[in-house]
């Protein structure tokens, strides 16, 4: 590597990293679709696009972790063979994941040994010298003999990010590294990429979905969506507002009312007939606060916030729909309004009364039910009938004398079947059994059965397909019309824009900024989403 | 009275010596995350076929390496069928462990042996310290292996990239799996590492320490060792400690009676046990468990 290439250069760079066609789907699930694509040398790549637009299964094909169906991969005009990260290793790849590849109970040293391959000594003297040597080279500063589990995210970072530089790789791909980061730190990563790019010419693929930094640190970006690469532009000519519409593009389920709002023409939102149909007679703005959240925070085990004071409320009868790029607090929020995370700080009311979090049940006695965005793992018992899924949600009047009433839940369950459309072979069939949008009827119906006040709805057409979709829409819209409050949380823009009365967006763990939908500007709402500040408070 | 002290030391530390080979493998296997509870069986067939072979060959020595042999043997099957075709590993280490009483104590019955016994080895000058003398340095030459054994697992442990990167696997698998570590393989071969240990326990019991071989002889040892290796905390000292706690609590239910003090036999049968239960509920709290205990591994999607 004396060469120091310059990224731009018209005089044909080499290219270090070659994709040809790469297919790759999850069962009926497509991840990459046909992916082409040509990584020079001393360039910094953006891969940039939403949360399942392929771009973190992209990189994991070329660090050898997921075997694609087809395609071709080329190290320098060279065949890579698929599945072995090893070998991918040894011609050149490394790669810093998302989630940290640390034992945490090791110190550094031993991390960082951990990765060389074949009988070598474990030798603690040379290990922690070279850590120091590269830490200097590079102005990340770790102790070799520091516990991984006492660092803070950004260091563990570091180390992560040592451990790849000591094999010098020819390409350096980072997943989402700057989502753990504060801001110093990231404008510190991004002076060592740079530095490794410009001064040894190895290649870096960055994956993001933060506008800002993408165009503040690559060189090109590629944009994804639905697995495909939609475009790669020169970082130097895009704008953020080119960006944002490219990853969010155009749902093809986005119904009427939300396509008549195009991203060049945000001021036409408010005028769009129907933009609002008529679900509920309180007039917005005096609506009754049936959930209120007050400066709620929530901390990781090592101190991050996930949820950083977060309030907002939600009115009776009113959708509030929450938009954000998933893993920015959703979670945390879902999992708070569940039980399931007592937050360290803030409160939660529910009609105006005071919730004890973290106590068992309390929320759910309150009124607040919850459809939890992955019902495979909350929201319901695959192994377990239609009929004790439904009952799970209300054994209280069911249960007498501690025996479930089967008279009644079969009543109750006909009932629910019935008025929600769930096509099933028998009450008693098992939930396994059902189609994707079977088995979320059943978890709506449920917690509709209920007649909560509240209904937190995370992610709730997820997966599904558009009939399946706009019939949940419906349900949602029919409770909400009934007086039910709503927050709906979801990284699908057509989703929020098509149910909300009113939009709050969330990023790293805060509410940024909320607004009456009609006044809801694509783009702006989709750089928000992306921001990596939060000044818009 | 000092000679009571003495009798019921070294009663202790051949007890333990059974217990410490079988948890020294066990400590091994359970770093690199498996909970292999065929340790049990292992020892019991190792103790069967040692004790045969001695009978065959007319050798105490021959005897002792086939009771390994089999100990090995057993791993192979368990490792391959928990961490290769990934069966349960708790099904199979309880189907392996059923095996072994029933064919051990179906040969018993088929075949007529006499088994040989290892001698005494005793280490002039060091078998003459008072008390701990005769415990640690006159025994049946197997014994003598420990010596070798701690300071080898401890440098395994501490030392060598085979012990860091079973540490990696045992802690947390998918990171060890990023850096390129064959998580599997690695689970297998500590596994095959704990039957060595366990086949050596159990050929120690019939052809060193007994001299015989009764159905069922091992009466669970297996599983003490495995209770030794959670009191220490997952530790080698701990280990070390737990064995001989639990050999002492044993060696007292011995030598109690022999005494003449009057417990309910009852009680004193249950006596290592109980112990062992008190000692892991007060104790175990120190050290986490290996993050990934018993959990199997698998590469996830996306």
């Amino acid at each position: 590597m004396s060469e120091a290439k310059a990224s731009t250069s018209a005089a044909g760079p080499e290219v270090v990293l070659g994709l040809r066609s790469v297919s790759k789907r999850f069962g009926r699930v497509v991840a990459c679709d046909d992916v082409s694509l040509n990584v020079r040398a001393g360039e910094i790549r953006g891969l940039l696009g939403q949360n399942g637009a392929g771009k973190s299964t992209l990189m994991k094909i070329v660090a050898g972790f997921v075997r694609p169906e087809a395609g071709e991969i080329r190290i320098r005009g060279e065949t890579l063979g698929f599945g072995d990260p090893v070998i991918a290793a040894e011609r050149g790849i490394a790669m810093v994941h998302q989630h940290f590849s640390l034992v945490g109970p090791m110190p550094v040293w031993k991390n960082v040994t951990l990765s060389d391959r074949g009988h070598k000594k474990v030798d603690r003297t040379g290990t922690s010298r070279q850590i120091r040597e590269i830490g200097q080279r590079y102005g990340l500063d770790v102790d070799p003999d520091a516990i991984v589990d006492d660092l803070a995210v950004g260091e563990r970072q570091r180390v992560e990010l040592l451990k790849c530089l000591r094999r010098q790789p020819d390409i350096l791909i980072l997943d989402e590294p700057t989502s753990v980061l504060t801001r110093e730190e990231s404008t510190a990563l991004f002076g060592v990429l740079r530095r490794l790019a410009r001064e040894r010419g190895q290649s870096v693929v960055l994956i993001s979905h933060e506008l800002e930094e993408m165009l503040e640190v690559t060189d090109r970006v590629t944009v994804l969506r639905d697995g495909r690469v939609v475009s790669t532009v020169e970082s130097a000519e895009a704008s953020p507002d080119s960006l944002a519409q490219e990853m969010l593009g155009h749902d093809v389920t986005v119904p009427a009312e939300v396509l008549g709002l195009t991203l060049d023409e945000p001021g036409k939102a408010a005028g769009v007939p129907g933009s609002l149909p008529a679900r509920s007679g309180v007039p917005s703005g005096h609506r009754a606060a049936v959930l209120e959240l007050s400066d709620i925070t929530v901390a990781s085990a090592v101190g991050h916030k996930l949820l950083d004071g977060v309030s907002l409320d939600v009115g009776e009868g009113e959708i509030l729909g929450v938009a954000g790029v998933a893993g920015n607090g959703q979670e945390e929020l879902t999992g708070l309004l569940s039980n399931l995370i007592r937050p360290d700080g803030g409160e939660v009311r529910v009609e105006g009364r005071t919730i004890q979090t973290g106590r068992g049940r309390q929320l759910s006695r309150a009124g607040v039910g919850v459809i939890p965005a992955d019902r495979h793992d909350s929201g319901c018992v695959l192994e377990m009938s239609v009929a004790e899924n439904i009952a799970l949600g209300s054994l209280d009047g069911m249960v007498r004398w501690g025996v479930v009433q089967q008279q009644k839940l079969h009543q109750l369950t006909q009932r629910l079947v019935g008025d929600f459309r769930i096509i099933t072979s028998s009450l008693s069939a098992p939930l396994r059994s059902l189609s994707g949008g079977n088995q979320q009827r059943v978890v709506l119906a449920r917690e509709l059965a209920r007649r909560p006040c509240v209904l937190v709805a995370a992610e709730p057409t997820q997966g599904l397909d558009i009939g399946a979709r706009g019939y949940i829409w419906d349900r949602l819209r029919e409770a909400a019309a009934g007086g039910t409050g709503i927050l709906l949380l979801s990284s699908d823009l057509a989703e929020i824009m098509a149910l909300s009365h009113r939009v709050a967006v969330i990023n790293r763990g805060r509410i940024v900024s909320t607004m009456a939908r009609a006044d809801v500007d694509l783009a702006e709402l989709g750089r928000m989403m992306g921001a990596r500040t939060h000044d818009r408070r | 009275m000092i000679d009571n002290i003495t009798l019921i030391v070294d009663s202790s530390v051949r007890i333990a010596a059974t217990l410490l080979f079988a948890a020294l493998g066990e400590l091994v296997a359970e770093r690199a995350g498996t909970l292999n509870i065929s340790v049990e069986g292992a020892m019991l067939s190792s103790a069967f076929a040692a004790a045969y072979g001695s009978h065959a060959t007319g050798s105490a020595y021959y005897g002792f390496l086939i009771g390994v042999a089999v100990g090995i043997v057993v791993s192979l099957v368990q490792a391959n069928l928990s961490h290769r075709i990934r069966i349960n590993q708790f099904v199979t280490g309880l189907v392996l462990n059923l095996l072994a009483i029933g064919v051990t104590s179906f040969l018993l019955a088929e075949v007529k042996m006499a088994p040989v016994q290892f001698g005494l080895v005793r280490i002039p000058g060091l078998a003459s310290i008072p008390i701990i003398g005769d415990a640690l340095f006159e025994q049946r030459a197997p014994f003598f292996l420990l010596y070798g054994l701690v300071p080898l697992v401890w440098w395994v442990l501490k030392r060598s990239r085979w012990g860091l990167e079973l540490n990696a696997v045992g802690e947390n698998p998918t990171a060890a799996d990023a850096n390129g570590i064959p998580v599997d393989v690695r689970r297998r071969q500590a596994i095959y590492f704990g039957g060595l240990l366990a086949g050596i326990s159990g050929a120690y019991l019939s052809v060193g320490l007994i001299g015989a071989f009764t159905p069922n002889m091992t009466a669970l040892r297996g599983f003490i060792a495995i209770a030794a290796v959670i009191f220490g905390g997952w530790t080698l000292s701990g280990t070390v400690a737990g064995t001989l706690l639990f050999g002492g609590a044993e060696a007292l239910r011995v030598s109690l009676p022999a005494l003449g003090v009057t417990i309910t036999p009852q009680v004193l049968i249950a006596l290592p046990y109980l112990a062992a239960i008190a000692a892991i509920a007060v104790l175990s709290q120190r050290r986490r468990q290996p993050a990934a205990l018993g959990q199997t591994f698998g590469r996830g999607i996306s």
